[in-house]
């Protein structure tokens, strides 16, 4: 038992990472169909995306840092979907994050670092989880399903921000509270303060922070969460069969409200980061996108926390070397997202990708899986 | 039994691969090729020019294609081989540093950034890369660095411009502007320039100005809620309408296009480029365009980086009317005459549009 035991687990970790690399694969072969079609060589794009990710210092440096935020967004959606709620609204809890965070990162003149970035990373996880846990209620107490009330919530979300920088003053008219009067015409907040910036792993031209330190220890602690605490066995048998969990004494009310706060939280986290330790500050063109790509990396990574890494590394390194990729074989860098969607497709569609590499029926215990269960629990 | 399954699936797929990369083997070779010669001609030190553009193609029919027609224009007219000139397509607003860093790292000598947004990473990278010149299409300039121009324009002349002939061509006394957001000045410029130039020529006139309510993503790209604001004012009595922002903008014009007596009583005035090639389905109403000459002005920044005079700080490109094309014979002499009175009044400084003061 106890030696058959790593065996038993590794065979498994491998049976979860076959669908996801296939779907991949399946998109890039799908990928460089396009590229022919279109008249482009993929072998000279794929070479320059791969050059673009990984070639030097610089290539690795942007894929990492295109990771950390795909980590948190992604985690926030896998962890949703552990207790059967999708969430869409990582990219609106991003934007709030990123609003709460630089709020305190250009207030508080004088704070020593170690206390002012802490709490302004905490800023945009409250910003996140409180944006999170609206839906997470409204569900709760009148039904409102978390999808379409998260989609709303984006909408809410990037015209609250857009109006917390907005630069009216130029026309008269009152300008948003985080505005940077320095910034004339400009909407936009003045830069973050020195003491609430994450410091530079490696500085400019290379531009990496220590944040994915803080996604790494956030993918830790959700896996710790769900797989090894009494709270994170609820979520799960709420996410099974919720009825039941109720049956059995679980407070599936507060679990959910709890789960989609946490949710909140992670992708509020993404968004402190992004601001504290890239940009430096908020503008409206900094918007929530990664949100949206954090549906897929969840799905890509099986919802669980280690895939999610897996999988927000391969979205990192896609969008890292998208540049050099144009750059390099005259590719349009659109095909990176064509790829990305396409690995949405056949991940959420594991029958096609059955079909086309013709693998056997899938056994009982790979039809319990993720995706499966979230749509079919509630 | 299952290992050798999947074994066949990669030796299939490995196969699958090849075979595709076989097909465009004859496209690759001189791909292998021209990429080891630009890279000769970087350390040869040949003059290269590279263009970022702002999130979006570089076929937008708007800013960045302007500005990248600026670079194919001053390549030929300056003799540079195709391989050098090159474009990154930028994907997301946290990538300019990078994408510019991409020209700077392969020996670029001017760097072309397309749009406001790419003004403080542009003006990052000069201060670090003294010896490169960069463009800033649409960038004001608040210090004045060596290396970089700024080429902006006088938004408001150009709207003024429209508003002499929008107020000049209306019989109802009421016009109308279907604007992108506030939150960018530029169109607040055209706006205040338009309104300026209708009361020029006619003081009581009523201009319905609507701005579009929504965040910066979405200003530019709600088709939909043009066509019906510019409905709305038809409705209102508006017989001319311009339509200053991005594909919003042209949603105005197409409404207006199908609309009950479109270039007879009821006409339309495109934005930034001549949008006569840009909108097809406008040509029924559009008589011009309220235009910023961005491939010139590109063309003017490199030739004289190339000279060695590159005028560090801002630089005004020249705004200007479109060509009336089908309607060249309906605007009458006296008004052509006047549009080109006003344009030499606004060139001088001796008629003001009021906007910025």
């Amino acid at each position: 038992m106890a030696t058959a035991f790593p065996i038993a687990s590794l065979q498994r970790v491998l049976r979860a990472l076959f669908i996801p690399a296939l779907a991949l694969l399946a998109a890039l072969l799908a990928g460089a169909i396009v590229m022919i079609l279109s008249g482009d060589d993929p072998l000279a794009a794929y070479s320059g995306l791969f050059q673009g990710a990984f070639g030097d210092g610089k290539g690795w440096a942007r894929t990492i840092r295109k990771t950390v935020p795909f980590i948190l967004t992604g985690l926030s959606v896998a962890l949703a979907f552990k207790v059967s709620l999708f969430n869409i609204g990582a990219s609106g809890q991003f934007v709030i994050g990123s609003v709460f965070a630089v709020a305190v990162g250009v207030n508080f003149e004088g704070l020593p670092a170690f206390i002012h970035l802490p709490l302004a990373l905490i800023a945009g996880i409250v910003g996140g989880m409180l944006w999170g846990a609206i839906p997470g209620f409204l569900k709760v107490y009148t039904g409102a399903h978390e999808v379409i009330v998260t989609i709303m919530l984006n909408y809410v979300a990037s015209l609250f921000a857009g109006w917390t920088v907005y630069a009216g003053g130029t026309q008269g008219q009152t300008p948003g509270p985080l505005w940077d009067r320095t910034a004339g015409a400009i909407s936009e907040t003045q830069d973050v303060l020195a003491s609430a910036q994450i410091p530079w792993l490696f500085g400019p031209p290379y531009r990496v922070h220590y944040g994915i330190f803080i996604a790494l220890a956030a993918a830790i602690l959700i896996w710790w969460l769900i797989f090894k605490t009494p709270l994170g066995f609820e979520m799960r048998t709420v996410g099974h069969n919720m009825r039941a969990a109720s049956y059995a004494g679980i407070r599936v009310n507060f679990t959910i409200i709890l789960t989609m706060a946490l949710a909140g939280g992670l992708a509020g986290l993404a968004g402190g980061i992004e601001t504290l330790g890239l940009n430096h500050k908020f503008a409206p063109e900094f918007g929530g996108a990664v949100g949206f790509d954090g549906i897929t990396v969840a799905l890509l990574g099986q919802t669980h926390p280690f895939g999610v890494l897996l999988a927000a590394f391969m979205f990192g390194a896609l969008d890292g070397g998208a540049a050099t990729m144009q750059f390099e074989s005259g590719v349009p860098a659109d095909i990176i997202q064509i790829i990305q969607a396409l690995v949405l497709a056949f991940v959420a569609a594991p029958l096609i990708i059955r079909m086309i590499f013709r693998l056997r029926q899938q056994t009982q215990e790979e039809a319990a899986s993720a995706v499966s269960t979230s749509w079919g629990g509630s | 039994m299952k290992l050798s399954r999947i074994t066949t699936l990669v030796i299939f797929l490995t196969t699958l691969a090849l075979l595709l990369a076989a097909c465009p083997a004859p496209a690759a070779v001189p791909a292998a090729d021209t990429d080891a010669g630009a890279a000769d001609s970087g350390a040869a030190g040949e003059f290269k020019v590279g263009l970022v553009t702002d999130v979006g193609r570089v076929n937008d029919r708007s800013f960045n294609q302007s500005a990248w027609e600026g670079v194919t224009a001053s390549a030929e007219g300056l003799g540079l081989a195709e391989d050098d000139i090159k474009y990154i397509e930028t994907q997301d607003a946290k990538d300019y540093a990078d994408n510019i860093q991409q020209f700077v790292d392969a020996g670029y000598n001017v760097i072309v950034t397309v749009g406001f947004a790419l003004g403080d990473a542009t003006n990052v990278a000069a201060k670090e890369n003294p010896d490169v010149f960069f463009i800033g299409v649409d960038q004001f300039q608040g210090e004045t660095l060596p290396n970089v121009a700024g080429l902006i324009f006088n938004e408001d002349h150009s709207g003024y411009l429209a508003g002499v002939l929008a107020g000049s061509l209306s019989k109802t006394g009421t016009i109308a502007a279907v604007l992108g957001t506030d939150l960018v000045p530029p169109v607040v410029a055209f706006n205040e320039g338009y309104v300026a130039g209708a009361k020029s020529v006619n003081a009581d006139i009523n201009v319905i100005s609507t701005y579009h309510p929504g965040e910066i993503s979405q200003a530019f790209v709600d088709p939909e809620w043009g066509a019906a604001t510019a409905k709305q004012a038809l409705d209102q009595g508006a017989d001319v309408i311009f339509g200053a922002g991005g594909i919003t903008g042209n949603g105005a014009l197409q409404e207006i296009a199908t609309a009950d007596g479109a270039g007879e009583t009821v006409f339309c005035i495109g934005v930034d480029t001549d949008q006569w090639n840009t909108v097809p389905a406008a040509h029924p109403c559009l008589v011009s365009s309220a235009m910023k000459l961005i491939t010139p002005g590109v063309v003017e920044l490199v030739n004289m980086a190339n000279d060695g005079a590159f005028p560090g700080g801002n630089y005004f490109g020249k705004a200007d009317l479109a060509p009336f094309h089908d309607f060249d014979d309906m605007i009458p002499q006296e008004l052509k005459d006047l549009l080109e009175e006003t344009k030499a009044g606004l060139i001088d400084g001796s008629i003001d549009t009021g906007y910025g003061n």
